[in-house]
């Protein structure tokens, strides 16, 4: 028996690697997907920040709008706060200028300030920020000097000083406003963790594939194999074993690629994305076995459904747009409890993105359940299944 | 003749799988330009935030938390760690502010309290804290002075203040945004659709058999080739059509307008050139079962490469260059050129008259590669 299993494994392991479009789609193509991910997105977050803009100042009475100008200087001193880029020039140049954009506004400092802007967009819409900050602050001064309080008497009359003391003033508010973010926000991590858990279920077909050999209703091979002494049972598992650890090759390639190659970050817990990864593994030769056992259809028809089931998975976690996960996770919560393909995805989510493992725990429980169910289901469609004629 | 209406037998026959793939194909850009609002939108005027407070009796605490949802937009959230550490992870929200107990009186009394953030490093969450900053700024200089109520309507008054604002441009951005978000995606729909429908059906005219009967007939060899890329340029129209035809109900009346109809000009053009590629596709290929891995590489590949799926402006400098090798490339560039233009010029339109004719010389160059494959195929049979 045992030698049966062996000689099973090792056909089984022929019969894979021999399949060149099933050695496409479980571990050329999650590779060359990722590959893609990392042109589209390697600079997304980046262009996300903050740039500092470049404008143009004209009509600039020098001398005469002295506020104004210290802010200018201010604002384009360049240190790790500097937002803008200054050029000082005539309105009809600064107008070329934006009209190619090699600028995102004008300040027409000529008898009311005025932004001049050529769209809406991210950089108008700081310029606009910016610029309406340095107008209520020349507000402010106003109101305080033109106040009969005494008490304006703390800041001195001297209007430079005053100016000093509001600047004093700017300098502390930064201070009081305590950032406590975590490091961890590359939301386009998710697509890499989608990668993984479609790889895991496209797993898959290696089982479908594995186990369509040894049923006596998909071919000819099926109906030898049924009618060979050797038991079921360990046809199946030999079987089973072969998919799994091609499987596990297939995955290993991947996250060898993702880590050394892409720089995908997967947290700090080593063990637990190898379990997590192990037990996605097993999720996705269920849902194979599954499908192969459940369904009376054409071995093509079968692959369909599968990629179909997992497209639609990875799709509700997040591969086409990492939004749509959000509003699964927020609006129909239990679809994507039930979903394989976002549990493995939440459970990476959570590992690096979480203090905590107890949601990744959650997952884990919630996959192995699914497995469960669906090694159970799979038992009793292919137990006892006998024909008298085919 | 004989040609064309066995292509449109075959097309009959494989009706239930082409229209299933143009379907999809066409829901996945409708599919996209709806989540694409939500993503992709950088014009927001203003921030999206979250606010915790633990001090919400005290007056200024409360003139504080009105301003900051005058001047942005406050997400509804469940209030537990969960929920808002989602939030501000899948961007929904930009910026958590955390008040803290006795802040507004500490405040008020000049004692410098701390106020908590929690953000995702945007310049959305960075104008959020311009905007906090700006708040106590003018409050600590008035309290600094006086510690009266009437200082809460001369804080309100300052921080109101607006700045004019001239904008040159006339066109209305945001719209033509998405007419030149929906056009780029076609980048993958309509050279999916056509590479895989077309390498569908001349796979089947490339049959050992049917191709021995072919050779040996009178017809030929270049009159053979153009009545197939008539035959199947009429089947790319038509997925041209459609994919034109729904945009008016998705995107809306600015598809009238010039830069709506540059589009679909544009598009049409690459729609041709998407043909010459699947027929050089085509007579690459020799096993019909490579078809589906064929046409997910190309189209995804060219589309992620060449900022259909994400705005050539975010993509890596790199990768822009390596997209100029391919077509997708210069309609792409063409999409974001045509919804831009305002003044239509013979000048302005240069750039973009000679990217459609970049596209028509690739179609060219395929056109070539495609005779003189089939050629060197027919000799060695």
């Amino acid at each position: 028996m045992i030698n049966m299993f062996f000689h099973n494994l090792k056909y089984t392991f022929k019969i894979i690697f021999k399949s060149k479009s099933l050695i496409f789609w479980t571990f050329a193509f999650p590779i060359i997907l990722g590959t893609m991910f990392s042109f589209a997105f390697s600079d997304i977050e980046k262009k996300e920040q903050f740039e500092i803009i470049d404008i143009a100042v004209v009509n600039n009475p020098l001398k005469e709008n002295e506020i104004w100008n210290t802010f200018l200087k201010e604002l384009s001193k360049e240190n790790e706060n500097q937002i803008l880029n200054i050029q000082y020039t005539d309105l009809k140049q600064a107008t070329e200028w934006l009209e190619q954009e090699k600028i995102s506004g004008i300040l027409n400092l000529d008898s009311e300030e005025v932004l001049i802007v050529k769209k809406n967009g991210i950089n108008e819409t700081i310029l606009k920020f910016a610029m309406e900050e340095m107008k209520q602050t020349e507000t402010l001064l106003k109101t305080i000097i033109e106040s009969p309080e005494e008490k304006q008497m703390l800041f001195q009359q001297n209007r430079n000083k005053l100016f000093e003391n509001i600047e004093k003033i700017r300098q502390e508010t930064t201070n009081s406003i305590k950032d406590i973010s975590t490091n961890n926000m590359s939301y386009t991590m998710i697509e890499y963790y989608t990668l993984i858990a479609m790889t895991c279920l496209y797993g898959g077909l290696l089982g479908m594939i594995a186990l369509q050999k040894d049923l006596a209703n998909m071919g000819s091979v099926g109906k030898r194999s049924s009618i060979s002494p050797t038991t079921k049972k360990t046809m199946i598992l030999s079987s089973m074993v072969a998919s799994y650890i091609i499987q596990i090759i297939g995955i290993s390639l991947l996250f060898f690629y993702t880590i050394f190659i892409l720089q995908v970050d997967y947290g700090n817990h080593f063990f637990l994305v190898i379990l997590l990864t192990i037990i996605g593994c097993l999720t996705g030769l269920a849902l194979g076995i599954f499908l192969a056992s459940a369904l009376k259809a054409s071995e093509n028809t079968k692959t369909g459904i599968l990629l179909a089931v997992t497209m639609f998975g990875c799709f509700l976690s997040g591969m086409m747009g990492i939004t749509m996960k959000y509003v699964v996770d927020k609006n129909i919560p239990f679809l994507n409890q039930i979903n394989p393909a976002n549990l493995i995805t939440d459970g990476f989510y959570a590992l690096y993105y979480y203090d905590t493992t107890e949601r990744f725990y959650k997952n884990v429980v919630s996959l192995i359940l699914i497995t469960i169910l669906l090694i159970g289901t799979s038992i009793i469609f292919l137990r006892r299944q006998t024909y008298d004629n085919l | 003749m004989t040609i064309f209406k066995t292509f449109l037998k075959i097309l009959n026959k494989n009706k239930g799988i082409v229209i299933l793939y143009s379907i999809i194909l066409i829901f996945f850009a409708g599919f996209n330009l709806q989540t694409n609002d939500n993503t992709m939108q950088f014009e927001k005027e203003k921030p999206s935030i979250f606010i915790i407070n633990h001090d919400p009796e005290n007056t200024f605490t409360k003139e504080f938390v009105t301003y900051l949802k005058n001047n942005s937009e406050v997400v509804e959230l469940e209030e537990t760690k969960e929920a808002i550490s989602d939030a501000l992870f899948y961007r929904s929200v930009n910026t958590i502010i955390i008040i803290p107990e006795s802040f507004g009186e500490n405040f008020r009394n000049q004692k410098n309290p701390e106020i908590e953030i929690k953000c995702t490093g945007t310049y959305e969450s960075e104008l959020t804290k311009m905007m906090i900053a700006r708040y106590f700024n003018v409050a600590k200089v008035f309290f600094s002075i006086s510690s009266t109520e009437e200082n809460f309507d001369k804080i309100k008054e300052i921080v109101e203040k607006e700045m004019k604002i001239e904008m040159t441009s006339k066109l209305n951005t945001q719209e033509l945004k998405r007419v030149a978000n929906y056009y780029n995606f076609a980048n993958y729909s309509i050279l999916a659709g056509c590479v895989y429908v077309i390498c569908l059906i001349l796979s089947s005219f490339k049959k050992e058999n049917i191709k021995k009967r072919t050779i040996i007939s009178s017809i030929n060899e270049k009159n053979y080739n153009r009545i197939l890329l008539i035959a199947n340029s009429l089947f790319a129209m038509l997925l041209w059509f459609f994919y034109c035809f729904i945009s008016f109900f998705l995107i809306g009346d600015i598809m009238f307008t010039k830069q709506g109809v540059g589009c679909m000009i544009n598009s049409f053009v690459f729609t041709f050139c998407a043909v010459t590629i699947s027929f050089f596709i085509s007579n690459v290929l020799t096993n019909k079962n490579a078809i589906n891995g064929v046409v997910n590489v190309l189209a995804l590949g060219s589309s992620f490469l060449c900022g259909a799926f994400v705005p050539t402006e975010l993509l890596p400098e790199s990768v822009q260059k390596i997209a100029h090798f391919f077509p997708s490339y210069y309609f792409i560039n063409n999409n974001e050129k045509i919804t831009s233009l305002e003044n239509w010029s013979l000048t302005n339109l240069t750039p973009i008259l000679t990217n459609l004719m970049i596209l028509l010389g690739f179609s060219f160059i395929f056109i070539l590669f495609n005779n003189f494959l089939s050629k060197k195929r027919r000799k060695s049979s």
